[in-house]
C-alpha cells in the first residue's frame, strides 16, 4: 500500500520519492500487464510506460486515494493498445501441450504455483476467444480480485456492463474447460 | 452433476492462477529505466513547458489553462496570417505607378528604367480591361512624354537665365489671368 504523503510529495515534483512509488507500484502493474498480454517483456515495457505516464500526469489526480484505480486504468489502457497490435501481428492457436499442463494441474490434489511461462500459456489459452474488454474484466475480477465497482472505474464501463462481460468470460472459459478436459 | 464438475474445474483453475503471481525479475532495472526515461522526457519537454508555464502558470484549473493556450495559438496564427496578407498587399501596391497631378513625371535615365515603368503601367491598366493599347503605342507615348518633359525643363531654364524674357512671360501670364472668367 502506498502512503498518501508519498503521492502528495511526488505531485510536487519530488523525483527521489517517486522512485519509492515506482518500487511499490511496479508489482501490481506487472501482474495485470503480464496476465493480460502473456508476455514478460511486453509487460515490463507496459510497466515502464505506465510509470512514466503516471509521473507526467500525477498532478492531474484529484486525491491520493484514487491513485491505485488511476494507475490500473492507465496500465489497462496501455494493455488494450498492445493487444490490438498483437492481434494484427499474430493469430493465437490452440495448443495440445498447454491443455495437458492444465489437465495435470487440475488432477493434482493440492494447489500448485505456476511458473511465468506456464502461467502465460494457460491464461492465453483460456482467454483466447475473449475481447480485450472481457479479458481485462476477467483478469481484474477473477485473478486480481478487485471489486466490481472499482473495475467499473478502471475500465470506464458501468457496473452492469462489467458484470455482463465477466459472466460471458466465465461461461466461455468454463465451456473450454468442459470441451477440452 | 455435470455443472458441478465444470464449476469445480473452473474454481480450481482460478485458484491456481490466483496463487501463481507473476514473478518480476530484476525490478530495480525497471526502476532505473523509468527514472532515466523521466529525466530524458523532462529535458525534452523542459523548454516548451517552461515557456507555457511562464505564460499560463497563474491558471490552476486544467481545462481553463488548455483553453487559454488554444486561444493564444489561434490568435498568433490569425496575426501571422494577417501580417502575411498585409505584406503581400503592400508588395503589390509598391509595384504600381501612382502619379499625382502635382508630381513631375520621371525622366528615364536608362532603358531598364523605361522598361520597368512600362511593365508597371501595363500591369496597372490590364486588370480593368478598359484601355487596350499595344506595348509599342505605350512606348511611343512615354517617349513623347519624356521629350516633352525635357523640352519643358529646357524652356524653364532659358526663361530663368534671361530676366527680360522672364518679365515678359510673367506679364503675359498676368494678362491671361485677367481675361479668364472666374468659375
Amino acid at each position: 500500500m502506498i502512503e498518501k504523503e508519498l503521492i502528495e510529495e511526488c505531485r510536487n515534483g519530488n523525483l527521489h520519492n517517486f522512485r519509492k512509488v515506482v518500487e511499490k507500484t511496479t508489482p501490481m502493474i506487472f501482474s495485470v500487464a503480464f496476465r493480460m498480454l502473456g508476455d514478460e517483456d511486453a509487460a515490463r515495457d507496459i510497466v515502464q510506460d505506465t510509470m512514466v505516464t503516471i509521473w507526467q500526469k500525477l498532478s492531474r489526480i484529484k486525491t491520493a486515494d484514487s491513485y491505485k484505480t488511476w494507475t490500473y486504468r492507465i496500465a489497462v489502457n496501455k494493455c488494450y493498445d498492445q493487444l490490438r497490435k498483437q492481434k494484427r501481428q499474430k493469430e493465437s492457436r490452440y495448443d495440445d501441450k498447454t491443455w495437458a499442463i492444465i489437465s495435470n494441474h487440475l488432477s493434482e490434489e493440492g494447489i500448485t504455483e505456476l511458473e511465468n511461462k506456464e502461467n502465460a500459456q494457460i491464461i492465453n489459452l483460456l482467454t483466447n476467444k475473449l475481447s480485450p474488454k472481457q479479458k481485462a474484466v476477467f483478469i481484474l475480477s477473477e485473478l486480481e480480485e478487485i471489486p466490481v465497482g472499482e473495475i467499473a472505474k478502471i475500465t470506464g464501463m458501468n457496473r452492469s456492463a462489467v458484470k455482463a462481460n465477466l459472466y460471458y468470460a466465465r461461461k466461455n472459459i468454463e465451456s473450454l474447460l468442459q470441451k477440452y478436459l | 452433476m455435470k455443472m458441478t464438475t465444470e464449476n469445480d474445474k473452473y474454481k480450481k483453475m482460478m485458484k491456481i492462477l490466483r496463487n501463481s503471481k507473476p514473478d518480476l525479475n530484476q525490478p530495480e532495472e525497471i526502476e532505473n529505466e523509468v527514472i532515466r526515461k523521466i529525466h530524458f522526457e523532462n529535458q525534452k519537454s523542459g523548454r516548451v513547458s517552461d515557456f507555457i508555464e511562464s505564460l499560463f502558470g497563474w491558471v490552476y484549473i486544467g481545462w481553463v489553462r488548455r483553453s487559454l493556450i488554444g486561444a493564444a495559438v489561434i490568435l498568433v496564427a490569425v496575426f501571422v496570417y494577417q501580417q502575411a496578407f498585409i505584406f503581400k498587399q503592400v508588395k503589390n501596391i509598391s509595384k504600381q505607378v501612382v502619379i499625382t497631378g502635382n508630381e513631375t513625371a520621371p525622366v528615364f535615365s536608362s532603358v531598364l528604367d523605361k522598361r520597368l515603368t512600362l511593365y508597371k503601367i501595363s500591369t496597372r491598366l490590364s486588370p480593368g480591361g478598359e484601355i487596350n493599347i499595344s506595348e509599342s503605342q505605350l512606348e511611343e507615348l512615354l517617349d513623347s512624354y519624356n521629350n516633352l518633359q525635357v523640352k519643358y525643363k529646357d524652356l524653364i531654364r532659358i526663361i530663368e537665365e534671361n530676366p527680360e524674357l522672364e518679365k515678359y512671360f510673367e506679364n503675359k501670364l498676368n494678362q491671361e489671368k485677367k481675361y479668364k472668367p472666374e468659375i
